[in-house]
């Protein structure tokens, strides 16, 4: 890879107007950034005031200790020219297709050619622009808007790049396509994500987050799930311990189309993350799995929606999350059966396994039902390793820390069995290992 | 050497109550000692203490395995030594595969993870990922092998442990980890409640084939039925604590004429002409 030295920028409007010139950007477009950066300053700070910041604090957090990354790297032309520690990642999934970013520019692309012909377009959200600008102004910002909150608002004025994936009516992409986020030290990250699946195709797609040391990532993903397709969406966030990281999530889920999406929080100093589910059109299937393990002084925010519109809807939530040494992790989430949603099955789920005394989860599950023909279920549990799991296990000949792995391993499988990638099984198994200690 | 387990006037409490009152019981390898005594007597109690459960005080007496007190080694070492409990009521624990948990177990007390540990402490290398395991293939071929024998569906081995078991599949399941770990000792706390005749052949057929291989057993038991096919050298009264009356299979033949009742009624009896070994 080329070793450029990058000039770096401050985060203010100036740097908003050079971001669009740089790319040389429609006008419509930068406009949109400059609407979202007056937005971001209208917008308060978060304070403990709203519902959604009560228990997860900004204290520390200060924008201008963050930079832009200032010039792009190279588009490289094979695997081979990659770093080492990025071929490895990418060879734990067999994949149809790669995109890999650096710092917002496109370092690495790959797409099976048979795909391609078929009208699939998976490709970085600039080139996207340059080649398919009808496409990306229809879907960007269509679901997440600037004004949603703060931190969205700030990400409209400063994304840098993202993930775009286009699927054409009845194509199947069997195999999941690869999406490598690379943040540097001391950046800040605005990653965009924009994934449409027209009516009846069918994707999967693993998009993975590395990097951010003392930085921060500000991403937004917006998910388009038309009649009768089906779309899986794996998020691993995998940043630094030191990164703050915020997230604004959302998927559209159409007539019988089935999506199903899974986040998986290891990094961060502090993550905030919002992922809505909108059940927009009848007879969709949308579920919701989390997992989260946060260590030291991690702090892991999600707080989700359910949001049923329509008729004959099902939803099914699974977060689960287990803590060490002294971390927090905040559940919120709330399924919302609208007027007129009859015959919705919603079902929330977030369970805690809290493998230290100075470790503390927070579970605030909640239902709001407008509809009287419904069936939702929701429920929270908060727990320790039970000793009598403990003791049997060590009775057999295990040693107690074999044991508790055993345990702390078996807790998440209930999550880890939906996702459908061995790959990313195999991935999330490791890191789960990893952090229960092995002998 | 034939392995012994010697319980030596042992005095355990819980949560300040104290359960076992001077237990004195002596297991020999290739030696079945069935255990017999009214509910809430302390035999399980026994068991646990014997395997270390964290939860109870030894607060008199010892526990010797081979003339060696075993009571500040660790559940795990115990079990490493040779000591297997049966539990009477096993734990189902979520997401843990039967098959993922035994190779770890037999792993262990064979001692694969031992030397594994030892091989990286002696080349200073990082150890490859599941070389403390025993090898999948044979691990797989002897599980299949005494799932077969001890007649426990090989569907088990993929289902989580104890995870929706019948009563009497979690029992056979006890068996078969045992027929794996080869135990020298088993405690087999009463293995044989809640099976129907079919299954209570097959887990006395397993427990006499272990026992003709050489491993000792304790086994708790209500009933005189589980006597009938597996054949005790001695049988022990257990009652308040304590063991009262130790004999011949005929003490169990007795006690189900008599009930516990007699025992009760003859109790300083007894105290007077201390238990046999
Ligand atoms: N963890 C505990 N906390 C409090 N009391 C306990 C605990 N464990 C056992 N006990 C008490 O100790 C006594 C002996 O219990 P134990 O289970 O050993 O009896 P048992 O002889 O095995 O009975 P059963 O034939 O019904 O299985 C009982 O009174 C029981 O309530
Ligand atoms: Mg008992």
């Amino acid at each position: 890879m080329t070793t450029k030295t990058m000039t770096k920028d401050k985060i203010s409007v100036a740097a908003v107007r050079r971001l669009s010139k740089r790319y040389n950007e429609p006008e419509w477009l930068r406009f949109a950034r400059l609407m979202a950066w007056e937005t971001f300053e209208s917008l308060p700070w978060p304070t403990y005031k709203e519902e959604t910041w009560r228990r997860t604090r900004l204290t520390g957090f200060k924008l201008e200790d963050y930079r832009l990354p200032a010039v792009d790297a190279a588009l490289l032309p094979s695997r081979g020219a990659l770093p080492e520690h990025l071929q490895q990642e990418l060879a734990q999934i067999d994949s149809a297709g790669v995109l890999i970013l650096q710092d917002g520019a496109l370092i690495y692309r790959e797409l099976d050619a048979a795909l391609a012909q078929k009208g699939v377009i998976f490709t970085d959200l600039r080139g996207a622009l340059a080649e398919n600008v009808e496409l990306v102004q229809v879907h960007l910002s269509a679901l997440v808007r600037a004004r949603e909150n703060k931190f969205a608002a700030l990400h409209y004025a400063l994304w840098q790049n993202g993930a775009f994936l286009y699927v054409p009516r009845n194509v199947a992409i069997e195999k999941p396509l690869q999406v490598l986020i690379v943040q540097g030290e001391g950046l800040a990250g605005f990653h965009h994500s924009l994934l449409v699946g027209e009516e009846n195709s069918e994707a999967v797609v693993v998009e993975d987050f590395v990097g951010s040391r003392q930085g921060m990532s500000d991403s937004v993903a917006e998910v388009f799930v038309h009649q009768s397709a089906r779309m899986h969406y794996l998020r691993l966030q995998n940043l630094d311990k030191t990164a703050w990281n915020f997230a604004t999530q959302r998927a559209s889920v159409g007539r019988n189309a089935l999506y199903r999406q899974l986040q998986a929080s290891w990094g961060g100093k502090l993550s905030k993350v919002w992922i809505d589910l909108e059940m927009d059109e009848p007879g969709g299937h949308g579920e919701l799995l989390g997992l989260y393990f946060p260590r030291d002084r991690q702090h892991l925010d999600h707080h989700t929606n359910q949001n049923h519109k329509e008729p004959r809807c099902t939803s099914d939530l699974l977060f689960k999350g287990a803590l060490e040494d002294h971390a927090r992790s905040v559940y919120q989430g709330m399924i919302h059966v609208m007027h007129g949603a009859q015959r919705t099955d919603a079902y929330q789920k977030n369970d805690n396994l809290i493998l230290s005394d100075h470790a503390r989860a927070d579970s605030i599950p909640g239902l709001e039902i407008e509809a009287d023909d419904v069936r939702c279920t929701h429920g929270a549990t908060s727990a320790k390793v039970p000793e009598e799991y403990i003791f049997y296990l060590m009775a057999r000949g295990l040693s107690r820390q074999t044991a508790k792995r055993m345990i702390v391993q078996g807790f998440f499988e209930e999550v880890i069995n939906r996702v459908p990638v061995p790959g990313v099984r195999a991935k999330l198994e490791t890191e789960i290992a990893h952090r229960v200690g092995i002998e | 050497m034939t392995a012994t387990l010697e319980v030596k006037d042992l005095h355990a409490s819980v949560e300040g109550k104290e359960i076992l009152k001077g237990v004195n019981l002596t297991i020999r390898q290739g030696e079945v000692h069935a255990l017999m005594g009214p509910n809430g007597s302390g035999k399980s109690t026994l068991g646990y203490v014997i395997a270390g459960h964290p939860h109870y005080e030894v607060t008199g007496g010892d526990i010797l395995f081979n003339g060696e007190s075993i009571l500040d080694l660790a559940p795990d070492e115990r079990a490493k030594l040779g000591i297997f409990l049966a539990f009477q009521y096993p734990v189902a624990i979520p997401g843990v595969s039967f098959a993922n948990f035994l190779r770890a177990a037999v792993s262990s007390v064979r001692g694969y993870k031992d030397r594994a540990k030892e091989e990286m402490a002696r080349t200073g290398q990082l150890r490859e990922v599941g070389s403390e395991l025993m090898p999948m293939r044979e691990f797989r071929q002897e599980l299949f092998e005494k799932m077969d024998r001890y007649n426990v569906d090989r569907a088990f081995a993929r289902r989580y442990l104890n995870d929706g078991f019948s009563g009497g599949e979690k029992k056979r399941g006890e068996v078969l980890q045992m027929a794996m770990l080869e135990p020298k000792i088993a405690i087999l706390d009463e293995s044989d409640s809640g099976l129907d005749i079919d299954a209570l052949r097959v887990v006395s057929d397993g427990i006499n084939k272990l026992v003709a291989g050489g491993m000792g057993a304790l086994l708790i038991t209500h009933y005189q039925r589980i006597l009938d096919y597996v054949k005790p050298e001695k049988v022990s009264v257990f009652y308040d604590g304590r063991v009262v009356l130790t004999g011949g299979p005929e003490v169990a033949e007795m006690l189900e004429e008599k009930g516990y009742g007699w025992i009760e009624n003859h109790l300083a009896e007894l105290a007077a002409s201390p238990a046999q070994q």
